[in-house]
């Protein structure tokens, strides 16, 4: 299920919510990991089952560790169990296509992936209808196996105290709001809200304004961009003109960002109504100053982890230079790696591995001189060619698309100045909707209202414009769900 | 004091909130389940979703999932009016297409694809395939959409592709078969009521056009208009076009018949499976569908495989390749022939032989608008 399907708006979201806003505590727990398992079998009715034993394999992990608590080594074994586990669900669901194939087309070799011999020995025992031919994703894997990790390191750092209960630890797993497209939310992040949190109507209403914002992002913005983009990336690259690749690029910088970012909006503000406080995963990405900002305002729950898993276990900086820029390497050939298996995301990776790299040891001292703004630029254009190795399909066609945005084919074409007339209202709210322009104007219209309003009337007006605002894009996001095809979740691929 | 009732205050409006975004949510939710159900949308012409059946192997496959996830959708209430809002809401935005029919001042017009020139070339190679294999001589009749015709009306950088030098080209491709030319009387006419203005169809009017032209290559002597009998349905036929829009603003269109004695001995034999027997329908009007959303199938009913048409007439056996806009034409070409078959080539996956032989016929004509043209005829 995703969140912007009616199933989900109207049947899902209401009735549960309703139920657990008048449940115990003890109730509210069970109703959690229930609804995240209805919430993630209703999209994968069968790898729900993968996901259940992945997580009953790191509980036990867990209780062991705890269990010995004084015996080091075999602690060890049990981190080495929970992290072999995760990861080689990764390598079997995410990346043994790819590494097969890479395989047999180096040596001409003609290897059949297990999985597939696994999926149709599945389907011989009943008719589970999984691919025979190549494997398919289970939704959030790359999400709901990194979460996982987080508990079983931490705990062997001792940072965290064990979970003894199985519902409270397969709840944070399957918990509905984040698990199958982030943010990756910690087990310490939550651990102390598994235990205690408070539901409350504040917060049900704080955090459905949250959800609304994330929908209307997500429906409204992403969806409608979305679209030029799917048109231009329609046209053969060879026949594309200059313009017309450019705001198919551009169309998918917004895409991503808003339907990204809208998700996460409506995860967080969903963990709110549950009483939970996730972490945050945006923060205005598009006007950074440099690249090294972007990734602290970028999906930063996922370079989180990348540091404090990844990263800093391997030396973080505190090495020699020679060693940091092998460290960041590895990190960000990783984290290309994360958003899938193709090459293409492995060189998007070290592409701003390099570039961090640049600003961190060529760059440092010429940065600080430039002006912000040539800076953000820059920053965007960087970030916006990143993009184009992102959302092609080879790097052949990347390699096309590059030169098409350079004017290999014309500058313009017949359909250019369409495509551009009626998708300008759009880039436009898009634009103007990912900087910081709209909050300080609101800031300022709050502040200049409050001085003639009473504090009480304030928060009146408040509730009554946010009210207002929240029925509307319920109304607006049904009408483009209901009139429209073309609602995808670009995560959902990681 | 001032501080507690500002908390009250806050504690009040969250729970007003509340109250108010779930009582929406629930609402929507509880007026859908309670509304009647419907079969079948008139607005939108077509079945909608059924409820979702939940068995083993529909739900492993994802069919239960999507099957409930389209119930819901077809069955929301208010579906038509948000449909129709998300149109409003695409125009505000500046868009002139919605759906894939761009919305003009007077008009709904196809958003056509440029055409994809493999597609092309594997149509006319079978044509002419078909014209090489039978001594029957073999005509083509390609009919331009309105997107030609009120190209003018279109904004003028709103891509739309070249009718006109695509008929000419396809013609020149040719091989051994006669050409008929619609596309200059069409043109000549586009202050006429010729097209409809929300359904991709021409009308009997402009039907009659190319019936008048065709006569001199197909050899009969047209009737002058004059001499046929016409029936007008009242102005309430809304189209193929407005069920992708749902855009109220276009008035609506009138269904005319052109009667004419020699229509009345007309039976057909109907093949909604070209190797099945056929059904037999006296008459070549279904009448029937002048009370309902899909008007335009009042001609010779809906879409199939091969119809064949007995006259009753004097005259030749006619074999015609066709889409949906031969419908409206072959009315007239009943008092010119005994016999006329009519085959949807993109329906059926046997050779066209076995189904539609040229050599059983005097004439083979070959007869589609361009869109479908340019999507592919796919005669095997």
């Amino acid at each position: 299920m995703v969140f912007s399907q009616l199933s989900f708006l109207y049947l899902f979201l209401p009735v549960v919510m309703l139920l657990y806003f008048f449940a115990s505590d003890r109730a509210r727990n069970v109703m959690i990991l229930v609804t995240g398992l209805l919430f993630y079998a209703w999209g994968e009715p069968f790898y729900v089952v993968v996901m259940l034993i992945s997580t009953l394999i790191d509980y036990t992990a867990g209780r062991l560790m705890d269990r010995y608590d004084d015996r080091d080594d075999l602690r060890r074994v049990f981190l080495l169990v929970s992290v072999c586990m995760n990861v080689g669900l990764l390598a079997a669901f995410k990346y043994s296509d790819f590494i097969f194939d890479n395989i047999n087309a180096l040596f001409g070799s003609d290897y059949t992936n297990p999985v597939l011999l696994l999926n149709k020995a599945i389907n011989r025992i009943a008719p589970f209808g999984l691919n025979e031919r190549r494997v398919e994703l289970p939704i959030g894997i790359s999400f709901f196996t990194f979460q996982s990790m987080s508990y079983t390191i931490d705990l062997y750092r001792r940072e965290i105290k064990v979970q003894r209960s199985f519902v409270k630890f397969a709840g944070f797993v399957s918990l509905f709001p984040q698990i199958v497209a982030g943010p990756i939310v910690r087990y310490a992040d939550v651990a102390k809200e598994l235990d205690h949190r408070t539901v409350s109507t504040a917060g049900v209403s704080q955090g459905f304004e949250r959800f609304a914002k994330g929908l209307a992002k997500k429906v409204l913005l992403a969806n409608s961009i979305g679209t030029v983009w799917a048109q231009i990336k329609d046209t053969p690259f060879e026949e594309l003109s200059a313009v017309s690749a450019w705001m198919g690029i551009l169309a998918f910088t917004f895409q991503i960002y808003y339907d990204f970012s809208g998700y996460s909006d409506m995860a967080v503000g969903l963990g709110r109504m549950l009483g939970f406080t996730f972490p945050e995963n945006f923060d205005h990405p598009y006007v950074s100053t440099s690249v090294t900002q972007f990734w602290r305002r970028w999906h930063m729950t996922l370079g989180g982890w990348f540091r404090s898993y990844v990263y800093i276990p391997l030396g973080g900086n505190r090495c020699s230079t020679g060693r940091n820029i092998f460290n960041l390497l590895v990190v960000w050939g990783l984290t290309g790696l994360w958003h899938g298996a193709s090459w293409n995301f492995v060189l998007w990776g070290l592409y701003f591995g390099v570039l961090l790299i640049m600003e961190k040891y060529v760059l440092k001292d010429i940065l600080p001189k430039i002006p912000a703004f040539v800076r953000r630029v820059v920053t965007f254009l960087l970030v916006v060619m990143g993009w184009v190795l992102f959302d092609t399909e080879s790097l052949g066609a990347a390699g096309s698309f590059f030169r098409a945005m350079f004017g290999a084919n014309g500058l313009i074409s017949e359909d250019t100045g369409y495509l551009l007339r009626t998708s300008a209202f759009i880039f436009l709210i898009c634009i103007l909707l990912c900087g910081t322009l709209h909050t300080r104007l609101i800031t300022s219209v709050r502040g200049f209202v409050s001085r003639k309003v009473s504090p009480k009337g304030m928060i009146i007006a408040r509730t009554a414009a946010v009210t207002v605002l929240e029925a509307a894009a319920v109304i607006l996001c049904t009408s483009y769900i209901i009139g429209s095809s073309y609602n995808p979740f670009l995560y959902f691929r990681f | 004091m001032k501080k507690t009732s500002g908390k009250k205050t806050k504690a009040l409006c969250d729970l007003v909130n509340v109250v108010t975004v779930f009582a929406l949510l629930f609402g929507m939710t509880i007026a859908t389940s309670a509304a009647p159900k419907v079969k079948f949308s008139e607005n939108q012409n077509r079945y909608l979703a059924d409820p979702p059946r939940l068995t083993f192997k529909r739900y492993f496959s994802g069919a239960f999932t999507d099957d409930a996830e389209n119930y819901i959708s077809d069955h929301f209430i208010f579906h038509d009016g948000f449909v129709a809002m998300r149109t409003r809401l695409d125009m505000l935005q500046g868009h002139s297409d919605v759906n894939g029919v761009y919305i003009l001042e007077n008009r709904l017009v196809e958003k056509i694809a440029p055409p994809d020139d493999s597609v092309t070339e594997k149509s006319i190679a079978a044509i002419n395939a078909v014209a090489a294999g039978t001594n029957t001589p073999c005509y083509i009749m390609l009919v331009p959409t309105q997107a030609q015709i009120y190209s003018g009306e279109l904004p003028s950088d709103a891509p739309n592709p070249d009718q006109k030098q695509y008929i000419d080209d396809v013609y020149a491709r040719i091989e051994g078969i006669g050409t008929i030319d619609v596309y200059s009387p069409l043109s000549a006419a586009s202050n006429e009521y010729i097209y409809y203005r929300n359904d991709h169809h021409w009308t009997t009017q402009g039907a009659y056009i190319a019936y008048a032209t065709a006569g001199r290559r197909l050899g009969y002597e047209p009737f002058p208009a004059a001499g046929f009998d016409i029936d007008h349905s009242p102005e309430d036929f809304r189209g193929t076009f407005y069920s992708k829009t749902l855009y109220p603003d276009i008035p609506a269109d009138r269904l005319d018949l052109y009667l004419h004695p020699a229509q009345e001995k007309c039976t057909l034999d109907v093949y909604g499976d070209v190797s099945a027997e056929p059904t037999v329908h006296e008459g070549l009007y279904f009448r029937e569908f002048l009370s309902r959303k899909d008007k335009y199938s009042t001609f010779l009913g809906t879409n199939q495989p091969k119809i064949t048409i007995h006259t009753g007439n004097e005259g030749g056996k006619l074999l015609i390749f066709k889409d949906s806009y031969a419908h409206c034409l072959v009315p007239f070409l009943a008092a010119h022939y005994s016999e006329i078959t009519i085959a949807d080539s993109r329906y059926v996956q046997l050779p066209y032989r076995d189904y539609a032989d040229p050599d059983d016929y005097d004439q083979v004509l070959f007869l589609y608008n361009v869109s479908t043209f340019m999507d592919g005829i796919r005669i095997v």
